[in-house]
């Protein structure tokens, strides 16, 4: 190495070069450091703004929809938490027999599942909803890429086909489409609440940053019905029509008192729970929501608008023989022909005859009063979706022969329930309330619709029916004095009256001697030979009746000895 | 020598704030790592959904770089000049290889790394520190041509031409803009000729312009951060996240660990993007802490430079200040691009970003720089270096 190459003496390092690029270096610091300041200090609500648009959402938070019970606390209808099982299309990803177990706990088809998710694409889809929590929780163990879960709620009613007419059931988005679900949906659902939340880029919740709105829960309602009364009129109702191979059939209970409905069931009926196939058939509220001419039930308001206008007392006497009344072009016949009856027995017997003789003494006027009185051709307003008001056409359109079958049920169409509710003048002495589907804990006034005298006469004459002698003996109960009329009608088919084919019904009351309860039960094309209303409908209300006192804890008003029955041969037909 | 004065307590035996700044950068890196890593190393399936999984390996990075840098310790300057060219070529040789078939392995597009059994390398990070051992005993060797373009100027030009060219096919023009400003520092600090400097300056800045305008790729990123609220879901995505980032940061941030951006918003968060993590859960105040740990590591780097330059050890000299350019520059620019005052490239921050190549490279230089720091001052106790 010679001097001239030598690097000590040759290189140069220059201070100044040094402290320039340090000072270069630093302003660039400094830059940095005013830039933070910028951002993070001035600049910072802009940004925050940017950051909430993007992963700043607002969710909603769903209302707990209110629970039924029936008028003791027992649960009819609850909400129970379940799962939504949810995927991102784009970033779920099977690995080994995930896909396969995931089928299984779902119950479902793979290729459901990846049809799914192939179709949607997109950032959202849910793979099955309403899932039991136990369930959700083993999806979760799998832990597949991109599914997740939610929390929502399941209508549930652990009664079932029991109630199902009664209580309706929700659909989407929880609305009631049915039943009190529908008739108290703005009571049940509450108001859906909503939050401000911070989600992570997957979609999952990671800071919950201010409520905007609480969510109202929903209020819970109690109901009139009473479950024992209803699940044992719902039992009896159905064997009865299993029995008598029937097409349908109804029954309705109600307390005298405040006009609460006890029990209301319909078969055929279907299970809220699962809703998978259902037909019109099984979904109709007949009870509510059909009418049927009534027949021989309504014999009793005849007579008690007759006992009204002082034209008859219960021991006129009135010539039925020989068991026809020609009208116009028109026949009214009786069963058994009978001589001369006296008020009391026409109705004991069901002799239309009587009846319609009674009626024509009557004017129009003063029938249909009765009739409208009592809630005949208007809606109860329960609050049920489809309630009929049934048919009763204005008295000045009357010909006299339609005034004489209305006389005992025909021409006029009612629901059972409505039929059920009419009864009260007779159960009551005279007066009527409105009927409530909740619990009643102070009764309305009741509305006079005829003296408490008439209604005692014609309570009488019902106890009469009920008895051997009468036409519904299968009506009493050990222990119970019973009151009622059957009924049983054609029924209407194209306009005119089908030849085997009828509706039989019972209404009754009891204790006699003070009523408490009202039962009304309708069967509908029994199709096993038999078809009285005594014979079909009246059994099912003695057994109803007889258990819905000893559940309402009613006195005996009778002394407890076997009912008697008419011998064979002896029973009374009644007149169709 | 008459300039240093003694001091009146004994002298250390090495720069210990210089050390403690290193280490505070090297575990602040490791918390916000972690913290940045978590959301990414849950969802993403080569971790197995293991939240640790950034954590255990960058603490496997910390602990290898650390004993390599004490056994880099022991390494004298002479032997590292001696080696230098040597070190330099075997740099560019791995440059080679990771633009070949079957040796580099492609992620997202790029070809930075290299498969060596159970470790992948990135070579440009290693690069770096090659380019300031050999480009400091350039300047040294050829000190007395330095007035002649041909035999001085022209063979390191060719020389980081090739270089550059190797690191742009990968792409990584991160690597590209360090390696350029450590060598064109060295050579200005080296006292090469003011007005090829400034003619240098020149050519670099038309070949910048020509490389980002001849690329759609580095278009596009140059454009998306002039305005990334035009486009905040295409280009400027990444930009934008990172600038919400800082702003939800405030002064004090959001707390450790309460970062939103990290969850999967923000790509990148425990690498290029860690700034921004910072900025958002310990707000300027953690962001600040940052920026004065890497100034005072730049200070100490270019003081233990000058008194090299004091103790006629020029190339000690040329190495410490080179360093502190590449840690300067790489952080500034790593910070800048968060801030979104610079175009967004692939270059983390020294000492703190996840990454074993890069945190590897750092810890070597910072042993050298202890090192050099360490000789001078043997030195000026009498002793032999």
């Amino acid at each position: 190495m010679n001097f001239a190459t030598s690097p000590v003496l040759e290189l140069t390092l220059p201070a100044w070069r040094s402290r320039f690029v340090a000072l270069l270096v630093f302003c660039g610091f400094a830059v940095l450091a005013g830039r933070a300041v910028y951002l993070q200090g001035l600049h910072n609500a802009f940004l925050q703004a940017k950051g909430e648009s993007r992963y700043g959402r607002i969710i909603e938070t769903s209302a707990n929809r209110g629970r039924i019970t029936d008028r003791h606390g027992e649960m009819l209808a609850v909400s129970t938490p379940v799962k939504s099982i949810w995927a991102i299309p784009e970033e779920v990803k099977f690995e080994g027999p995930q896909l396969s177990k995931l089928a299984g706990l779902l119950g479902m088809p793979e290729r459901e599942i990846t049809n799914r998710i192939a179709e949607t694409g997109g950032d959202f889809v849910f793979i099955k909803r309403q899932i039991p929590p136990e369930v959700a929780d083993r999806v979760a163990e799998l832990h597949i890429r991109g599914l997740f879960q939610d929390r929502e709620y399941r209508r549930y009613y652990p009664s079932g086909e029991v109630t199902a007419h009664v209580l309706g059931f929700t659909g989407a988005g929880d609305a009631g489409l049915e039943g009190v679900e529908l008739a108290f949906q703005e009571h049940l659902a509450g108001k859906a609440g909503s939050r401000r939340v911070i989600r992570d880029r997957l979609g999952q919740i990671v800071e919950d940053v201010e409520s905007i709105r609480a969510a109202q829960q929903g209020k819970d309602i109690s109901l009139a019905l009473d479950a024992k009364i209803q699940s044992l009129a719902f039992s009896q109702l159905k064997a009865a029509v299993i029995r008598h191979r029937a097409k349908a059939g109804s029954i309705v209970a109600l307390d005298v008192g405040t006009g609460e409905v006890l029990a209301l069931a319909n078969v055929p009926t279907y299970n809220p729970n699962n809703r998978a196939q259902l037909s019109g058939a099984q979904l109709r509220n007949r009870a509510v929501t059909d009418t049927f001419e009534p027949g021989s039930t309504l014999k009793p308001f005849t007579i008690a608008a007759a006992l009204e206008s002082g034209r008859i007392t219960p021991q006129t006497k009135i010539q039925t023989a020989p068991g026809r009344f020609t009208i116009g072009a028109a026949t009214i016949r009786d069963a058994h022909p009978e001589a001369v009856l006296s008020v009391e027995q026409i109705i004991q017997k069901s002799s239309n005859v009587g009846a319609a003789k009674i009626a024509l003494s009557l004017p129009a006027e003063s029938l249909w009063d009765m009739f409208q009185s009592v809630g005949f051709g208007a809606v109860p307003r329960l609050g049920f979706p489809g309630e009929v008001a049934g048919r009763l056409r204005p008295y000045k359109t009357w010909r006299p022969i339609e005034q004489a079958t209305m006389a005992y049920g025909h021409g006029i169409s009612v629901s059972l329930l409505q039929l059920a509710h009419a009864y009260s003048i007779f159960a009551r002495d005279g007066g009527i309330v409105p009927l409530s589907l909740t619990r009643v804990d102070l009764p309305g006034t009741p509305r006079s619709v005829i003296t408490a005298q008439t209604a005692r006469r014609v309570r009488h004459m019902l106890e009469l029916a009920a008895q051997v002698g009468g036409t519904a003996p299968r009506a009493q109960i050990a222990g119970y004095r019973v009151a009622g009329k059957t009924g049983t009608a054609h029924k209407q088919e194209n306009g005119t009256y089908a030849a085997h084919k009828y509706v039989s019904s019972f209404v009754g009351f009891a204790p006699a001697s003070n009523p408490r309860l009202i039962i009304a039960v309708m069967i509908d094309e029994p199709s096993d030979g038999r078809y009285y209303g005594g014979e079909i409908a009246a059994p099912v209300f003695s057994r109803v009746m007889e258990g819905a006192l000893r559940l309402t804890g009613v006195p005996p008003d009778a002394p407890m000895r076997p009912v008697e029955m008419p011998a064979k041969g002896q029973e009374v037909e009644e007149s169709i | 020598m008459q300039r240093i004065s003694p001091s009146r307590t004994p002298m250390a035996e090495y720069d210990a704030s210089l050390l403690w700044t290193a280490l505070g950068l090297l575990m602040f890196g490791l918390v916000m790592v972690y913290s940045a890593s978590i959301a990414v190393a849950e969802t993403s399936k080569f971790a197995g959904g293991k939240s640790s999984y950034f954590l255990v390996r960058h603490s496997i990075f910390l602990a290898t770089s650390l004993v390599a840098g004490m056994l880099v310790f022991q390494v004298s300057m002479r032997r590292w000049q001696q080696v230098a060219p040597f070190l330099f070529t075997t740099g560019v040789v791995l440059l080679a290889l990771v633009l070949m078939p079957g040796f580099g392995r492609e992620v997202n597009g790029a070809s930075r790394w290299l498969s060596l059994g159970i470790v992948t390398v990135q070579p440009s990070e290693l690069m770096k520190l090659f380019a300031v051992l050999y480009a400091a005993d350039y300047t040294v060797r050829k000190a007395a041509l330095m007035h002649s373009f041909k035999r001085g100027l022209l063979p390191m030009l060719v020389v980081m031409l090739i270089v550059g060219w190797l690191l742009l096919h990968e792409p990584d023009f991160g690597a590209f803009v360090v390696i350029t400003a450590i060598a064109t520092t060295i050579l200005f600090l080296g006292g090469m000729n003011g007005r090829w400097f400034a003619a240098l300056l020149a050519l670099l800045a038309v070949g910048f312009a020509g490389l980002v305008l001849s690329s759609p790729y580095r278009m596009q990123r140059i454009f998306g951060f002039m305005d990334p609220w035009s486009d905040p879901y295409g280009k400027g995505y990444q930009l934008s996240h990172a600038l919400i980032a800082f702003g939800r940061g405030e002064w004090l941030g959001v707390g450790l660990g309460a970062s939103v951006e990290k969850l999967l918003y923000l790509p990148e968060a425990h690498t290029d993007f860690l700034l921004a993590v910072i900025g958002e859960e310990l707000g300027f105040a953690g962001v600040s802490v940052v920026i004065a740990l890497f100034a005072w590591l730049v200070i100490r780097a270019f003081s233990i430079g000058r008194l090299a330059v004091k103790l006629e050890r020029p190339y000690s000299a040329l190495v410490a200040q080179g360093i502190a350019v590449w840690l300067g520059v790489q952080a500034l620019i790593n910070m800048g691009v968060n801030m979104g005052v610079l175009p967004t490239k692939g270059l983390t921050l020294p000492l703190m970003s996840f990454g074993g190549s890069g945190i590897l490279a750092n810890c070597v230089a910072l042993a050298i720089l202890l090192r050099i720091d360490w000789e001078s001052r043997q030195m000026m106790k009498g002793q032999p270096a």
